[in-house]
């Protein structure tokens, strides 16, 4: 177990550098400059002498292999230094922002799961009834509208229509937890909608494998109630794929909840890196990359570990 | 009922009526009470402006902010006129000499008065050598600036100009504090920054000692950055702001015909053709770049790439709101396939030949200019392939010349064609700029109509400039496109100003009234 979390460890350490230095390179072959950028912003006209002062205090002009090894020693120290534009540590940015996206994220699972998983299994059970029809053929519609289609209708009906939400924007729940939740609603239902449709197929398949295996038929023939059967011997055992699915979905919408961010304007992790990536904000691009990926590694290893929980005849 | 009913998790229907109760009472309850109490005009922003540096221009969103925080020495009335701002008075005793007296009542954020000291070192600071203001060069032609007394600043200046008070007016050239630190630079302006969540929001609260008298009316405003045009448009009709910026075209309607809204419009950026002159291709001659010019029907760009929401530019792009009228139909693009054929043979293309469009597909208008362009480009038996990178790429093709020709949005801070210089007049290779361009003829009327302080005779300077401009073709013009502000039809005060004052609109923030 120690063993494996080491080896995990040092796998891990290495594929941040991989992508540390592929991130750093990137940024380099891709044209743009960020001096010239930000005084260029809206089509003003700036003057070479004034883009190379700016160049000079960004410390773009020193050499490349010295920026590279700066950033990998700033990074082992957690110090991902300051946002070329604003100056302001690129580090904090992180910490502000990624918690929203990780909230609005969870907010989204959260919905998922309690509407996906009862769901799928009732589907599941009863295949081919009503219930089943319905739910799976809104589905089919559900996956192949795409978010940002699915949230621009949600503002229109829910804000400028029927007025009962405003139409986007973030208030800390500090400030006001009712408005932090009401603007959370929109944006958590549409990131919940996408993960209710993965959830609900997945649910439904494995639940409709696992009621055929002759160890529910024996449960039910020696007189357990019908509810214990189906939580303990068909929900348990489905939830392996579900568990792989959510994981990975998890790790995915770190870096494509950028849509929704923007259509709701939720200032969160992923707008920050669009934002950044247009200005050539080159520390924010590679410290957003850098904790996404890391992050991603995590949810894996910790997916991993929840397989061992739900089966224990997997070993690690 | 089946028997599986107990199967799973079901919610009761007690359970499911509570829950949908308690979120229709929450949605129901009043929200924003962070914005709704005194005098607070909420503005929708574009973007969050990226730097807040009193003297680089780092985008509209972020000159609105700094106007409210910092001020110089000249500014605009609410109706856009040009006036004294900080300082009370000014006078000219020779073109090359202003003098200009500080108004008693200006004070620094921090309480010190404004003086001609802080005024020295503004612009000292402004065209150091280690500077990246954006009227750096403007400013050069400073020659010294000094302090006569405690309220009285004397600006010598190398040759005389006539925008030199306009230029003092831009929001890149507010005063500072001399005492301030380059991190956290204090400013004279009618409002301080009170909260800022970055990324989100900025709010500025009434600076108590501002000058301006009885102003600035509201009590505080609340900067709001909504990046999804259709999101802004949205929070303005669902009331959650006062005021927004950059009213996407296709709304213009429904706001014009909107009960509670309404919009304050002007023409403003021009879109244009810039070319790459120095390769050995077409574009070095004239002829064909002026081929181009009668090649496009601008309308057609105006209806597909701003909903209809512009006038066609047929000449030299002299800002709407200019003092001077330099229009000549002789010397003007009018749409003629013909004359374009014709003066492709001219130039020995008779069979057209293939070219690279450069644009963008970051901005949709700028994307949607370039297809319409090409269309009729092809008509006259030019193949021109789109070449769509996002900004940044664009930006870095245009100044290294790696395109044939290039469609592209321009403006200038006021309206002068003296706004004109920075792109027109040669100088290092810049985007803004076709490639490789340089005419001496072109820099020779700009400068002298920079130093030409009479109004009949820069008239007639501007006027030879509009037939430089068609005869040399350092651009093709495309149109001019409608820029607007949306707001509530209660908002007070507010107004958008004309032509390429528009950036500078936030001067009225001093008489705005919210809903």
């Amino acid at each position: 177990m120690i063993r494996f979390a080491l080896n995990k460890g040092l796998a891990a350490l290495l594929m941040l550098w991989i992508v540390g230095t592929i991130v750093f390179a990137v940024l380099f072959i891709v044209p743009g400059d960020p001096a010239e950028l930000l005084l260029t912003s809206d089509g003003a006209v700036a003057s070479q002498d004034s883009i190379d002062s700016l160049r000079r205090q960004m410390g773009l002009d020193k050499p490349l292999a010295t920026q590279y090894l700066d950033f990998l020693a700033g990074a082992a120290r957690f110090d991902f230094g300051n946002s070329l534009i604003d100056h302001v540590p690129v580090g904090e940015t992180i910490a502000l922002r990624l918690p929203r996206t990780i909230e609005l994220i969870l907010a989204g699972l959260f919905l998922g799961l309690i509407t996906g998983i009862p769901a799928g299994t009732w589907a599941g059970l009863r295949p081919g009834r009503p219930f089943d029809q319905i739910v799976s053929a809104a589905n089919a519609v559900l996956i192949s509208v795409p978010g940002f289609v699915t949230g621009t209708l949600f503002i229109y009906l829910f804000a400028q229509v029927l007025r009962w939400l405003p139409a986007g924007g973030y208030v800390s729940f500090a400030s006001d937890p009712l408005l932090h939740l009401k603007l959370l609603a929109l944006p958590a239902v549409t990131v919940g909608l996408h993960l209710f449709s993965i959830i609900f197929r997945m649910t439904r398949a494995s639940v409709l494998e696992m009621r055929t295996h002759d160890w529910v038929r024996t449960a039910v023939a020696k007189g357990l109630r019908r509810k214990l059967v189906v939580r303990r011997h068909v929900v348990r055992n489905a939830l392996g794929p579900i568990v792989t699915v959510v994981g990975l979905q998890m790790g995915i919408l770190l870096g494509s909840t950028v849509l929704i961010e923007f259509i709701y304007n939720w200032p969160g992790l992923s707008g920050y890196l669009v934002t950044a990536v247009q200005q050539r904000d080159y520390p924010s691009v590679r410290a957003v990359i850098l904790v996404v990926s890391a992050l991603f590694i995590l949810i894996n290893f910790m997916v991993e570990m929840l397989y061992s929980v739900l089966d224990p005849r997997i070993r690690l | 009922m089946p028997d599986n009913s107990g199967l799973t998790f079901k919610p009761s229907r007690r359970t499911v009526l509570t829950g949908i109760g308690a979120g229709m009472t929450a949605m129901a309850l009043p929200g924003r009470t962070w914005a709704a109490d005194g005098k607070t005009l909420r503005y929708g922003l574009s973007t969050f402006p990226p730097g807040l540096a009193p003297w680089n221009n780092t985008g509209a969103s972020s000159n609105n902010v700094k106007l409210c925080l910092y001020r110089g020495l000249m500014g605009y009335d609410p109706e856009a006129n040009l006036v004294p701002e900080v300082a009370e008075s000014y006078d000219w005793p020779d073109p090359t000499t202003v003098v200009f007296k500080l108004r008693d009542a200006a004070v620094f954020h921090n309480g010190e008065p404004v003086t001609a000291e802080d005024v020295v070192f503004t612009f000292e600071s402004i065209i150091a050598e280690d500077s990246s203001a954006y009227l750096k060069s403007s400013f050069l032609n400073i020659y010294k600036v000094e302090a006569v007394d405690a309220k009285t600043v004397k600006f010598s200046l190398k040759l005389p100009s006539a925008v030199f008070l306009k230029e003092l007016a831009n929001y890149c050239a507010g005063l500072v504090w001399k005492g301030s630190d380059a991190e956290n630079p204090v400013g004279c302006g009618p409002y301080t920054k009170t909260s800022e969540e970055r990324g989100v929001f900025i709010e500025v609260t009434k600076f108590d000692d501002f000058y301006g008298e009885g102003e600035p009316i509201c009590d505080k405003i609340l900067f709001t950055a909504y990046a999804d045009q259709n999101l802004r448009y949205a929070a303005l009709e669902t009331g959650d702001v006062d005021v927004i910026e950059y009213l996407p075209w296709p709304q213009f309607d429904a706001v014009e015909q909107s009960e509670t809204l309404k919009i304050g419009a002007t023409v403003s950026p021009f879109m244009l053709m810039l070319f790459n002159v120095v390769k050995d291709g077409p574009f070095k001659d004239p002829k064909v770049r002026q081929a181009v010019g009668f090649a496009i029907q601008r309308q057609d760009v105006i209806d597909a790439a701003f909903a209809g929401r512009g006038t066609p530019l047929t000449g030299l792009p002299n800002p709407p709101g200019s003092p001077y009228n330099v229009t000549d139909p002789s010397i003007e693009y009018s749409y003629d396939p013909e004359r374009a054929k014709k003066l492709l043979a001219e130039a020995g293309y008779p069979d057209g030949f293939s070219c690279r469009l450069l644009s963008t597909s970051t901005y949709g208008m700028h994307q949607d200019t370039a297809a319409v362009v090409q269309a009729y480009l092809q008509m006259i038996g030019i193949n021109a392939t789109l070449d769509l990178p996002d900004w940044a790429t664009r930006v870095k093709k245009g100044k290294e010349g790696d395109f044939d020709i290039a469609v592209h949005g321009l403006s200038g801070f006021y309206n002068d064609p003296n706004a004109l210089w920075p792109l027109l007049h040669s100088g290092p290779a810049n985007y803004t700029r076709s490639f490789g361009f340089e005419s001496a003829r072109i820099d020779e009327l700009l400068e002298k109509g920079r130093a030409t302080m009479d109004e009949a005779e820069r008239e007639a300077i501007y006027k030879e400039l509009a037939k430089a401009y068609f005869e040399e073709v350092p651009q093709v013009p495309i149109n001019w496109r409608a820029q607007a502000h949306a707001m509530q039809k209660p908002v007070k005060g507010f107004k958008a100003f004309p032509g390429w004052l528009n950036s500078s609109s936030a001067f009225s923030f001093d008489v705005s009234e919210p809903a």
